[in-house]
């Protein structure tokens, strides 16, 4: 955990502009057992200093692979004559934005470090379990992933703190032989927020969800292609989640926004069905932790929820501070970097489409001739809200009952054009948080979301 | 951080922990880095970095550990987590470090930039963009310089040193009408020197051009069967995921690679052929040494349709006695073809000039299935408007089988060389 190293530092900021010092620490524990065979095994850490400072709308950042005063003191000063060099080179001033508040964020929590062998021991464990109970799989692979960062946060003129963000996982992959030899793989990540002993202290507890992968794997060894064309389906509750985070939440990033994004001139107009409500959630939802919480962004903004859609209406986004200024909104905290040396970029949190009242049988009961689509493997969208998701699991549906099983496909749609057709929401959310969003920069997100039932692209032959 | 100095500190610290066989990279870096939003500058970062990575063995157990403190007590600290995670691995004779290549330093690039003139083409390339595609809007640019220097050392007496610098640019862009706009286009290009306008460099031309053009796109209706026109950036994607689903360690170990028998036998068209070439002059900084402590070597992946090896490091090798490939870069050159880009699309009766796939990361079976982005209809011989909520679906085996011609014109981007591929046989399919 770092101490505070760099607090007195603070006196070195400058006046007349917005500074914000981070010290930052990285951590990941990663082992990869392929067929057994121990591939990766690896601890790795990185831990440093960072200054960003926006002089009138244009921003200086250092950073300095040392946590210490002196590499405080280097990038603070680095980092104000970027921010002064870089004005010579613009005429266009912004105000400072007002501060959303001050104070001091607590720390949230402690990170627990485990020895290897405690995780070579726990993926060995796995890796038994399905050697020994599924001895037909043609490659299996077992893999422990943890990543945590530790951050200190001092801001000129907004809040300061001391967050930790610790997440840890297993993922299980299988591979298995259709008839005529062609290769179909599944995986499942199990885990979230927390260290090794928060999630993984009996290895039996993931043997029931692994059994369910290996069923569904078997189903996918009898699949089918899916058929090409418009369809009617019933997004799983992590596809809706991909759907929150891919299709909607980039749209409504504000510098997406300001880039010209569809979001742009959709503010307070219908983009979805009535019946949908989309939430970036900063650390509680429903009275509870979130997947990945975060109390304070790197710019010193204590972390708020932030309501994105509101019955159908999109109500807001996801801002910085020069961002939410700039559109008349309060900032959430969405600002963040992923290492000391990355400058923070407006970032999703905990994005989750609400849940509705149907249940996940009616819904799938309700369609004649169409898909059941419940895992992604991953997920891209751009300006227009055109997005994609491949779809690594799934069922046809035919007059209402669950069918053949579907090798990998791709769905695509405009987001606020297939919001629209979403006529049926599950009473029942799905969350995952075990992968990373790219923008410059990797991050840590949780994603949330229903069953829907809508209409939808489908790749296939 | 001296860091030959900081190298015979980790030599002692290993040594002092009995452990006699390892290898390790110590690097330090620099970056100056100039950030665009929406036409104007935006962000000045400068990012001072460096890493320690070793990795030990204990008899036929191997442990890894990385970190950025470089301070002894760091160093000490980055041993003994090595040491730790050694320890806790199982026995495997697969792993090893490549036998001593000797000494060598290598000097790529440029150590000194001129920072002056880098901003100065950047906003030459501003200025021609808003004078020559006045619709197109540089959402987001990145120009960066880094310099950096490297060490690496084993037990069995190999020395590398490194020492690079490059420019790099690259842009997020959009092309808008009133309140029309187009997805997002993305592109870039390293460089050792600023001789010519950043405009003229890598494909930034086509992808303005592009996407200038793209504003009013049609949807597609139904499906038909056609040829894929993969343009450099598409094809680069494609190759990438053709070699890591038939080629690479993971596929080849378990034994799920659909060419894991095929060394010498045709898997592709014969007009394929494709190289990792670091040492081409069209390739800015290409890899010296391996990560397993390799010099670096040109290597022939797929010559005329036949797969020369399989892409294996000294662990995949090892575990399958196959032989060790010296190149874990991304130095991806793939020959030119005979026919010119205008001849090739002359040629296809109905198609897709696929400017970018997005699409689920396909399965070892080579099942594709993707968003056209950026793409282009072709009907009889000629380009008809840009498309989109446009698929194409595919197998990646199958379709490099049916090469229907590559184009003579290459792009250079520093970091790999591509043609224009023209595959038969898509499925692509619209609303």
């Amino acid at each position: 955990m770092l101490q505070d190293l760099i607090g007195s530092k603070r006196a070195l900021f400058a006046d007349n502009v917005q500074t914000v010092l981070r010290g930052h620490e990285n951590r990941v524990r990663r082992v990869v057992l392929l067929k057994g065979n121990l591939v990766q095994n690896q601890r790795s850490g990185g831990r440093g200093v960072s200054a960003r400072v926006n002089n009138q709308g244009v921003y200086g950042f250092a950073s300095e692979a040392e946590y210490s005063p002196e590499a405080a003191e280097k990038v603070i000063r680095a980092a104000t004559e970027n921010a002064l060099a870089l004005g010579k080179h613009t005429t266009k001033r912004i105000a400072l934005p007002p501060s959303a508040g001050t104070g001091t964020v607590e720390l949230n929590r402690g990170i627990e470090d485990v020895e290897q062998k405690e995780i070579i021991g726990l993926c060995r464990e796995i890796d038994g379990y399905i050697e020994k109970k599924y001895p037909d799989l043609t490659s299996r692979t077992v893999v422990y992933y943890e990543d945590s960062q530790d951050r200190i946060v001092y801001s000129s003129d907004a809040c300061c703190g001391h967050l930790v963000t610790p997440r840890c996982y297993v993922y299980v992959m299988m591979s298995a032989e259709t008839k005529d030899g062609t290769p179909v793989e599944l995986f499942k990540a199990f885990g979230g927020f927390g260290c090794f002993r928060d999630n993984f202290t009996d290895p039996a507890k993931l043997y029931p969800g692994i059994d369910g992968l290996y069923q569904r794997l078997m189903d996918k060894k009898e699949g089918i292609y899916a058929e090409a064309g418009y369809k009617t389906v019933v997004l799983g509750g992590l596809m809706g989640g991909m759907l929150a985070h891919e299709a909607v939440g980039h749209t409504v990033e504000a510098d997406l926004v300001r880039g010209g994004s569809v979001a742009g001139p959709s503010l307070n107009k219908q983009v979805a069905s009535e019946l949908v409500t989309m939430v970036d959630f900063a650390h509680t939802v429903n009275g509870e932790t979130a997947p990945l919480p975060v109390y304070l962004d790197d710019e010193g903004t204590r972390a708020e929820d932030a309501v994105l859609i509101q019955n159908g209406i999109l109500t807001g986004y996801m801002n910085d501070r020069e961002s939410a200024a700039e559109y008349g909104m309060r900032p959430a905290g969405n600002a963040r970097g992923w290492t000391f040396a990355d400058e923070p970029l407006i970032r999703m949190r905990n994005t989750c489409i609400l849940p509705g009242k149907s249940t996940v049988e009616e819904m799938i009961s309700s369609v004649e001739d169409g898909y059941y689509l419940i895992d992604s493997g991953n997920g891209q969208a751009d300006l227009t809200g055109e997005f994609m998701f491949g779809v690594t699991c799934g069922y046809e549906i035919k007059n209402g009952k669950l069918g053949k099983a579907l090798l990998d496909t791709t769905v695509t749609g405009i987001a606020f054009d297939m919001l629209k057709t979403v006529d049926m929401v599950s009473d029942t959310v799905m969350w995952s948080s075990s992968g990373f969003c790219g923008k410059k920069q990797p991050m840590a997100v949780g994603m949330g979301g229903p069953h829907m039932r809508c209409k939808i692209m489908i790749g296939g032959r | 951080m001296e860091i030959r100095k900081n190298a015979d500190l980790l030599d002692r610290i290993l040594q002092e922990r009995q452990i006699s066989k390892y290898n390790y990279t110590l690097s330090r870096s620099e970056k100056q880095e100039l950030n665009l939003e929406n036409g104007g500058f935006k962000l000045l970062r400068t990012v001072f970095s460096q890493s320690a990575q070793i990795r030990v063995f204990l008899g036929e157990k191997t442990g890894s550990a990385s970190g950025n403190d470089v301070s002894e007590e760091g160093l000490n600290l980055l041993a003994d987590e090595a040491k730790a995670a050694a320890e806790s691995a199982a026995e495997d004779p697969a792993h090893d470090i490549a036998p001593d290549q000797g000494h060598d330093v290598f000097r790529q690039g440029t150590q000194e930039p001129d920072m002056d003139k880098f901003i100065s083409r950047i906003q030459e390339f501003l200025d021609t963009v808003k004078s020559e595609y006045p619709k197109v809007r540089i959402m987001a640019a990145m120009g960066s310089y880094d310099r950096w220097n490297w060490l690496s050392r084993n037990t069995n007496g190999t020395e590398f040193e490194g020492f690079g610098g490059q420019y790099h640019f690259s842009v997020e862009m959009c092309a808008s009408e009133g309140e029309k706009t187009t997805g997002l286009d993305y592109t870039g290009f390293s460089t050792v020197t600023l001789d010519r306008p950043f405009i003229e460099e890598g494909d930034l031309r086509r992808h303005l051009e592009n996407i200038q053009g793209s504003i009013y796109p049609e949807t597609l209706q139904g499906k038909f069967e056609g040829t894929m026109v993969l343009t450099p950036d598409s094809a680069a994607q494609f190759i990438y995921m053709l070699v890591s689903n038939y080629m690479t360690d993971g596929v080849v170990i378990d034994g799920t690679s659909l060419w894991l028998d095929k060394v010498g036998q045709q898997v592709a068209d014969e007009k394929l052929t494709v190289s990792l070439k670091p040492y081409d002059k069209r390739i800015v900084m290409g890899q010296r040494a391996t990560g397993n402590g390799f010099r670096a070597e040109d290597v022939t992946l797929i010559e005329k349709g036949v797969l020369k090896t399989h892409w294996l490091s000294l662990y995949g090798a090892n575990k399958t006695g196959r032989p060790v490939v010296k190149n874990t870069g991304s130095d991806l050159v793939v020959e030119p073809g005979t026919q010119s880009l205008e001849e090739l699309i002359a040629s296809i009766d109905k198609g897709l000039i696929l400017g970018g796939f997005s699409g689920g990361n396909p399965g070892t079976n080579g099942e594709f299935s993707g968003v056209a982005k950026n793409s282009f209809l072709i009907e009889n011989g000629k380009i008809k408007g840009a498309v989109t909520e446009t698929m194409v679906n595919g197998n990646l085996g199958e379709a490099f089988r049916r090469i229907r011609g590559i184009s003579r014109e290459l792009l250079c981007d520093g970091g790999s060389v591509m043609p224009y591929i023209a595959v038969d046989g898509i499925v692509i399919s619209g609303k």
